[in-house]
């Protein structure tokens, strides 16, 4: 009896916010461009989980995360039946480094995007919530840091930890956070002056459960249209790093030291210029279709969530 | 507040942040530990016997506090260490390369304003037709090419199998001309220092080299801009002021162009923001690929070489640029739009 | 053109042999005669007291790093003006009376018999400058109180700015971008027939292909990874299988830095190495077994290295062609790896890190076979691979804290000596830093480079070579042969292998 009471409480609390998402699909539904953008992540997404059984590493092989290679040839092989999408110099596979770099890719992403934006909750709600000289003395930080370009900074803190992959994750966490922090210190800032927040603390909730129950919930929306949209630039800043030197070991899976190894084949022999195409156009082609759908996604979200824009 | 009173405010917030970028670079710099802030001034393996002499003389092991005030003290004098990927110390690879990165901004920046601007609007103006669509998704492909594929290509056509505009700054002859006796490089950009000196033909020569150069760059930045000019159009045209002129009956035309825009523009200097910071980042690549000597080269081929100096004194450069060139966006934010200033 | 297998006279006016009495027959003596007739660049004329003050300077100035060890060596018989703490430990007589004028010549005073004591002045390192132009550029005034102040200088006085006698002039210098250099016209053989010559750096090779082959450059380097490229295309010639004196090897470290951390856990515990860990033959010699050279050479080389088994390489006198080396066999390595540490390495396996540095591709491609090979052997053999920095890899280096290196060698002067030096003997470059010392090799080197019967010195570097192998303190991987690319339009050049770089006073552009 309790329970049918939990459900039918539950139904009702929540009727607003489930008419609110099948709105949001309908939304989604509707617009062509993100019905592609979302499925395009989930193609992504099912090959990276799939990699052991699209690519599998051979017999033996101790890291699948190198890309197996016969010998070291240098000149880049077009694509055959051993190596449908070609070979690198030094006969790395592509189609194996882009199968497993796609791991990389959305390993990157996440990781770096799903720590900064917890670290940019918990400084950007604390300065935005207690306000005054906490705020000013983080926000004072946070400047310091945008004073520098994304891949400026990047580039010297990667260097000073020592070129690798855990170096370039490192360094796009330090280099993102700022930007999600101040978005939800502003979201912060504006609901807190809400009435319902008034009453929230009047009847005795404690900071922490104000922020957690009442200020994130409706903060976060902006910070996830961010975020998707910065999935897509941290896995251009990391390729960017990868071909400056700055990445993960030669011979990692990344697309970003795939595209790297294609740097001085782009111009073939003058009578056959494009020869080595498959060296640069194929991991530009995941390269730039995962952003593409990351892009579309945000853009998505944000013409769907922006409540200005919502109801037109 | 006054205008006044808020510009000093920011030129007096100035100092702390400027503090703080050093503060950054020094704090990077510390994650060596004083052995190996030492090794990078070794550049044969019998010098490495005196490393306990370099750690003393440039007082690596003491207090970090200490050290911060050698390190700001000699930074201040302008010794910012010593750049061993260009055998030259930091701040005379700085004086050098800077000029020709000037140039090439000189001739992008007004390309990448007018054409980010003038798409964005359109894309904003036509939302969801085919005109927003084509204008959006070319601004993602060129934000999601990589920028040396872009350059690359370019240099293969137009240098490669036309012939018609080459890397680098300057042709053999000109660039002999140039450092000779008879030129005299007041700015040590080419195409200023070429009208000075009244040689047309220099001039053409370094606009020649320019053209690819700031066709990648434009065309990588332009992408970015596109779509922060579309969505702040977009945000400008649901405002009231735009419905209440539409409710008036005024001419769309009037609309856009003499309300929205206007509105709108002030974006723009956000904008600005985000173009500094696409060219300091841009020219890294842009540089590399070109063959061009400027301070993206520089910066690139400093970090292939890990050559940290160098990457952290072109960091401190990027850091010190941006912040005064944000506090000049600011002041005359603050002139258009009083709201601001009133804080 | 001119033979490059004898010496030619150029700012002396004859080669001091023993025949024509300008080298006394104890061969302690070598007598100079200056040519008469020569001007500076600055117009001054070439004089006796010139040269002098040019290898006095020289060994004066002794900077760390610098080439003067190798007339300190012969002339003094020591390998530098200071001591461990860098305190000056040579007293200026000395220097003074190795070298004098003597009327028109210029005399050196050697301390012992020195076989490539000719070799040695012909490179750059004994270039002549001008003494007046020097001291006017701040450089040592030639006395002897001002010894100490300009011995091993943190900036050479001569840094940035150069002048001598040569067919061109430094015209300007741009550090990290280029070089150009102008002709001298008033040059006593006559001037050159190139009026210019401008040497870039342009990093990038796709922006250096296309200039290359617009004709926008002349001359241009082509690294072997993309040769195949610009093999067949017009207007191009390249000359290939140079042969060079310069060799590659991957060196033991005998006894590797404890706190070192690329040991791991520093014991045999099967996750790290010991710090003595090469001292066990065995462990080396299933490196050498494991080295898989006719892939390194096809793959990484195109083919254009050979395979040497010690220091001494071909084109150098007492190189020996019969001496046989390593070769890969697994099989064998196998047996040495299980017979290691007295079995416990096979039992237990081993952790270590390879390190290389970051741009060479040749060290890092041998270091991965060697990887891929050692652990296919045995599941718990593990080699991690890495790139660093050149100064951070010198350092580890230099601090005995790699396991094992992989480093090169290029010679200064041919002669087997400036090869076994650095590679076996225990103050030299190498082996001091690998702690490898057999006095025995120690002796031989030092009795080899005071010899001069050719017989007797051919008995030497044939025992030292057939040492290095049994003794296998490093494997050599190989020998490259070498490659040249320039525009048909460029004429005159010819392959000297000791010279490095090109000759321009020889070249000319036309058909």
């Amino acid at each position: 009896m309790w329970f049918r009471l939990g459900i039918r409480r539950f139904k009702r609390e929540a009727e607003p916010t489930i008419r609110e998402l099948k709105f949001s699909l309908n939304r989604i539904k509707s617009s062509p461009l993100s019905i592609v953008g979302i499925a395009i992540i989930l193609f992504f997404v099912a090959i990276a989980i799939l990699a052991p059984l699209l690519a599998p590493p051979p017999k033996g092989w101790r890291d699948p995360y190198m890309i197996p290679h016969e010998g070291w040839d240098p000149t880049p092989k077009p694509p055959s039946a051993e190596h449908p999408f070609g070979t690198t110099q030094h006969q790395y596979d592509i189609y194996y480094g882009c199968i497993w770099g796609t791991r990389t890719a959305l390993y990157v992403g996440f990781v770096v995007v799903g720590t900064g934006v917890l670290i940019s909750i918990v400084i950007g709600s604390i300065a935005g919530y207690y306000g005054g000289v906490i705020d000013e003395a983080l926000m004072r930080f946070t400047d310091i840091i945008f004073a520098f370009p994304t891949l400026v900074l990047a580039m010297a803190l990667v260097t000073a930890f020592g070129p690798s992959l855990e170096s370039v994750i490192k360094a796009l966490i330090l280099v993102s956070w700022p930007s999600y922090a101040r978005v939800i210190r502003g979201e912060v800032l504006s609901v807190k002056q809400n009435d319902y927040i008034e009453a929230a603390k009047s009847i005795g909730c404690s900071d922490f459960r104000v922020i957690v129950r009442h200020v994130l919930p409706n903060s976060i929306f902006p910070l996830l249209i961010m975020a998707s949209l910065d999935i897509g630039a941290i896995v251009l800043t990391e390729a960017a790093l990868s071909f400056l030197g700055l990445g993960p070991p030669i011979g990692f899976a990344d697309w970003g030291q795939m595209i790297a190894f294609s740097r001085n084949w782009i111009v073939g022999p003058p009578g056959d210029p494009y020869k080595y195409w498959y060296t640069y156009i194929i991991p530009g082609l995941f390269i730039f279709t995962f952003v593409l759908g990351w892009n579309l996604l945000g853009d998505a979200f944000r013409d769907i969530l922006d409540p200005t824009l919502r109801r037109r | 507040m006054e205008l006044k009173h808020y510009i000093i405010r920011r030129i007096l917030l100035l100092i702390p942040t400027l503090i703080g970028v050093t503060l950054l670079i020094f704090a990077v710099i510390q994650l060596f530990s004083p052995v190996e802030r030492a090794a990078l001034y070794i550049r044969d393996p019998r010098q490495a016997k005196d490393l306990p002499g370099i750690i003393k003389k440039y007082h690596l092991d003491e207090p970090v506090y200490v050290q911060y005030y050698y390190w700001l003290r000699e930074v201040l004098k302008g010794n910012l260490g010593y750049s061993k990927s260009v055998n030259m110390p930091v701040f005379d690879a700085i004086l050098n390369f800077f000029p020709a990165t000037i140039e090439l901004v000189l001739y992008s920046a007004p390309l990448i304003v007018l054409l980010g601007i003038k798409l964005g609007v359109l894309a904003a103006i036509h939302k969801d037709k085919a005109a927003d669509h084509l204008t959006r998704v070319s601004s993602i492909i060129g934000w999601s090419l990589p920028s040396f594929w872009l350059g690359i290509l370019l240099l293969a056509i137009f240098y490669g199998q036309l012939g018609m505009f080459p890397p680098e700054r300057l042709g053999t002859e000109a660039s002999v001309y140039v450092n000779s006796p008879n030129f005299i490089r007041y700015t040590k950009i080419n195409t200023i220092d070429a009208l000075l000196n009244g040689q047309l033909w220099i001039f053409i020569d370094a606009l020649k080299h320019l053209v690819l150069p700031v066709a990648s760059l434009t065309i990588q930045i332009v992408a970015l801009i596109v779509r922060i000019m579309r969505s702040s159009m977009l945000e400008a045209l649901n405002r009231g002021y735009v419905l209440a002129a539409r409710a008036k009956g005024l001419e769309e035309h009037d609309v856009i162009y003499k309300h929205a825009r206007k509105n709108a523009l002030i974006p723009v200097f956000t904008v600005t923001g985000i173009l500094l910071a696409g060219m300091l980042t841009g020219v890294i690549i842009t540089e590399t690929v070109f063959n061009y000597k400027g301070i993206g080269y520089w910066a690139a081929h400093a970090a292939t070489q890990l050559d940290i100096p160098a990457v952290l004194g072109f960091a401190l450069l990027a850091g010190v640029i941006f912040v005064f060139t944000n506090l000049i966006v600011d002041i005359l934010y603050a002139y258009i739009d009083p709201r601001v200033r009133l804080g | 053109m001119a033979p490059t297998d004898k010496f030619i006279p150029v700012l002396a006016s004859e080669v001091p042999t023993v025949e024509n009495g300008l080298i006394s027959s104890d061969g302690l003596t070598y007598t100079f005669p200056i040519r008469k007739g020569v001007k500076f660049q600055n117009g001054e004329p070439l004089t006796p007291e010139d040269v002098e003050y040019s290898f006095k300077r020289a060994m004066v100035q002794d900077r760390d790093g610098g080439p003067v060890w190798m007339f300190l060596e012969p002339l003094l018989g020591v390998y530098s003006t200071r001591d461990e703490e860098g305190n000056i430990v040579v007293p200026f007589e000395k220097i003074d009376k190795a070298v004098e004028v003597d009327g028109d010549n210029v005399i050196f005073h050697l301390k012992m018999p020195y076989p490539p004591f000719l070799q040695i002045l012909c490179q750059s390192w004994s270039s002549i400058v001008c003494k007046k132009w020097c001291i006017e550029h701040g450089d040592w005034p030639g006395t002897a109180e001002t010894y100490p102040k300009y011995n091993n200088p943190e900036v050479p006085p001569l840094q940035e700015i150069a002048m001598g006698t040569g067919p061109f002039k430094l015209e300007r210098w741009e550090h990290g971008v280029e070089y150009s250099l102008v002709r001298n016209d008033d040059y006593w053989r006559g001037p050159a027939k190139i009026k210019r010559v401008i040497v870039k750096k342009i990093d990038e090779w796709s922006t250096r292909k296309l200039m290359f082959q617009a004709g926008d450059v002349d001359i241009c380097y082509v690294p072997r990874l993309y040769m195949k490229e610009v093999e067949n295309l017009p207007g191009i010639i390249n000359v290939k299988n140079l042969p060079e004196l310069m060799v590659s090897a991957l060196f033991f470290t005998f006894e590797i830095d404890p706190t070192s951390p690329h040991i791991w856990s520093g014991k045999l515990d099967g996750d790290g190495i010991p710090p003595d860990f090469f001292k066990d033959k065995d462990v080396r010699l299933g490196f050498a077994y494991s080295f898989d050279w006719e892939t390194f050479i096809r793959d990484a080389w195109a083919g254009e290295a050979v395979q040497r088994p010690t220091p001494v390489i071909e084109g150098l006198p007492y190189f020996n062609p019969d001496q046989k080396g390593y070769y890969l066999d697994l099989k064998k390595a196998e047996e040495h790896f299980k017979k290691a540490w007295n079995g416990e390495l096979w039992d237990k396996g081993f952790k270590m890190t390879l390190l290389y540095n970051i741009g060479n591709e040749y060290r890092r491609i041998s270091a991965e076979i060697w990887k891929r090979n050692i652990e296919s052997l045995n599941e718990k053999f593990f080699i991690y691979i890495r790139g660093v920095e050149w100064p951070l890899f010198l350092k580890d280096m230099v601090a005995s804290k790699l396991p094992a290196f992989r480093v090169g060698w290029i010679a200064d002067y041919p002669d087997p000596h400036n090869f076994v030096h650095p590679f076996m003997h225990s103050e030299g470059a190498f082996a001091a830093w690998q702690h490898y010392k057999n006095p025995h090799v120690d002796e031989l080197i030092e009795e080899g480079i005071k010899t001069i019967d050719p017989d007797k010195r051919r008995e030497i570097y044939y025992e030292l070579q057939k040492i290095y192998v049994e003794d296998c303190p490093s494997v050599i991987t190989v020998q490259p042969l070498g490659r040249r690319w320039f525009r048909d339009w460029i004429q005159g050049w010819y392959h000297n292998p000791i010279y490095p770089g090109f000759y321009f006073y020889d070249l000319w552009k036309g058909y």
